[in-house]
């Protein structure tokens, strides 16, 4: 009997091995199958304007607990449970609710659709799709930053977050900021063009740009620190993979530090799909490295200019906000 | 012309354990418990970054005239949901459902906007669950 119950745990092991080798299998000869359009200078043709709004979230949700993939009919379900999420609040329900999900249908633009992998999350290691702890000396830097923050939530200017202020934001999550290139609230488009020795790469939300050098050249000393680090590129096969570091102590996208040293690479799967992977590595934060992946859909549109100092009203509201609040704290005290 | 200004008031719950992912930090710059209600003519539109701004001239019960701002999605986004100056033509009476400011301004954050005929522009954007959350620019 005991014999029986292992020889049928192994059969349903291997089988379920087979199923996640089939689907790996698959995508990559897919990704094989396809040749990419080449540049005058040979390169593969990665040019365009590509999307990365997608509503796989970052990290995968309890509901799907060891799952990494989802069959066809589940993706259809998740899909549809992921729009009926951004329902149209009413004035019924509570306030909380209305400005959580009804206010944000307002201003948020980040598509309609799951990843085309059937992902159950964007981070694909470690393979439980969760961004991993951080260590000792990470969390005493998290812990050191939130109780800033809740002692001097807006002193002024410089205590208001990056994007806020105008300044970067490639990336998001965690009150941070990249790259890597996130899905944000809207604006969730890029564009990259190739010369021969160069990669650019334009992301819509603030404006941020890239000049990507592909000639070899070494880094950046450590002591020249650029708010979107400092980035090298070259090319492995068909792929296209950009190397970056010297990032400053103020963005601190997923919890990282300017120790953080990030590994992208882009890869065309199709005409209008270009698979943009990442992996995030901090000693100094984080336990171990981590690696999400979004595939990217060709954006029948253009880029449109994102001027965020143009009219960042938003920050004098802030500011007034908070010595509102004072005063009033003030006055009830005093009475 | 028949203006009304309603301000509601409404019970919050739960606020400090929903993170809000407005536009900048929904809660540092409007107030939540200030859900107000503005009918009035538009009298300016400005398509302009990070957030667009909708002015609208709203008449009292007491037949005074106040100017209100309401702040409203990038222009960016309206643009590619097909939301332009002609969409929005300046002299038209609108109804806007937002939130006030804290600061006590006649400013407020724009939720969605009705038109007289009922037409209602509403972005149908894809809003993330709350754990995502985080602040927006």
């Amino acid at each position: 009997m005991r014999h029986q119950l292992v020889a049928l745990f192994f059969i349903f092991f291997v089988s379920a091995g087979s199923l996640i080798s089939t689907v790996s299998v698959g995508q990559v000869s897919s990704e094989a199958a396809y040749m990419p359009p080449r540049t005058p200078e040979g390169q593969p043709d990665l040019q365009g304007i590509w999307s990365n709004a997608v509503l796989t979230p970052l990290e995968r949700p309890d509901q799907f607990a060891d799952q990494a993939f989802l069959t066809e009919e589940e993706a259809v379900a998740y899909e549809a449970q992921r729009n009926d999420e951004t329902f149209r609040g009413t004035r019924d329900l509570d306030a909380a609710t209305d400005v959580a999900y009804a206010y944000n249908d307002f201003w948020w633009d980040q598509g309609s659709t799951i990843a085309s992998t059937r992902r159950t999350s964007l981070v694909i290691d470690p393979p439980d799709g969760r961004i991993p702890p951080l260590t000792t000396e990470g969390e005493k830097r998290r812990n050191a930053r939130d109780e800033y923050r809740r002692l001097h939530p807006a002193d002024g200017p410089e205590d208001r977050l990056l994007r806020e202020r105008c300044i970067v934001w490639s990336g998001g999550g965690d009150l941070g900021a990249g790259p890597p290139m996130l899905p944000s609230a809207y604006n969730n488009n890029f564009q990259l063009v190739q010369t021969a020795d160069h990669v650019l790469i334009l992301k819509e939300m603030i404006h941020e740009t890239r000049v990507i050098p592909l000639d070899g050249r070494p880094h950046l000393p450590g002591s020249v620190r650029q708010w979107l680090g400092n980035s090298r590129g070259h090319w492995e096969g068909d792929t296209l993979v950009v190397e970056t570091r010297n990032f400053t102590h103020k963005t601190h996208f997923q919890s990282t530090s300017e120790h953080m040293r990030l590994t992208e690479r882009f890869t065309r799967l199709a005409d209008d799909v270009l698979m943009y992977e990442f992996t995030v590595e901090d000693p100094v934060m984080l336990t171990r490295p981590w690696t999400a992946q979004i595939p990217t859909m060709k954006l029948d549109g253009l880029i449109y200019e994102y001027a965020c100092h143009e009219a960042n009203r938003g920050m004098v509201g802030l500011l007034g906000g908070a010595r509102a609040e004072e005063r009033a704290a003030r006055e009830a005290a005093n009475e | 012309m028949r203006i009304l200004l309603i301000v509601l008031s409404a019970h919050i719950m739960f606020f400090t354990s929903i993170q809000l992912r407005a536009h900048h930090s929904f809660v540092a710059e409007f107030d939540p418990t200030q859900p107000i209600q503005l009918r009035g003519i538009l009298t300016e539109v400005e398509l302009i970054n990070p957030h667009s701004w909708f002015h609208i001239d709203v008449t009292g019960p007491d037949g005074l005239v106040v100017s209100w701002a309401v702040e409203a999605g990038t222009p960016n986004t309206l643009f590619r949901k097909g939301i332009t100056r002609d969409t929005l033509p300046v002299g038209v009476e609108i109804l806007v459902d937002g939130y006030r400011a804290k600061d006590g301004t006649n400013t407020a954050s724009g939720r969605d906007i009705t038109f007289p005929d009922g037409r209602e522009v509403y972005l149908e954007g894809s809003a993330p669950p709350a754990q995502d959350a985080t602040s927006i620019p």
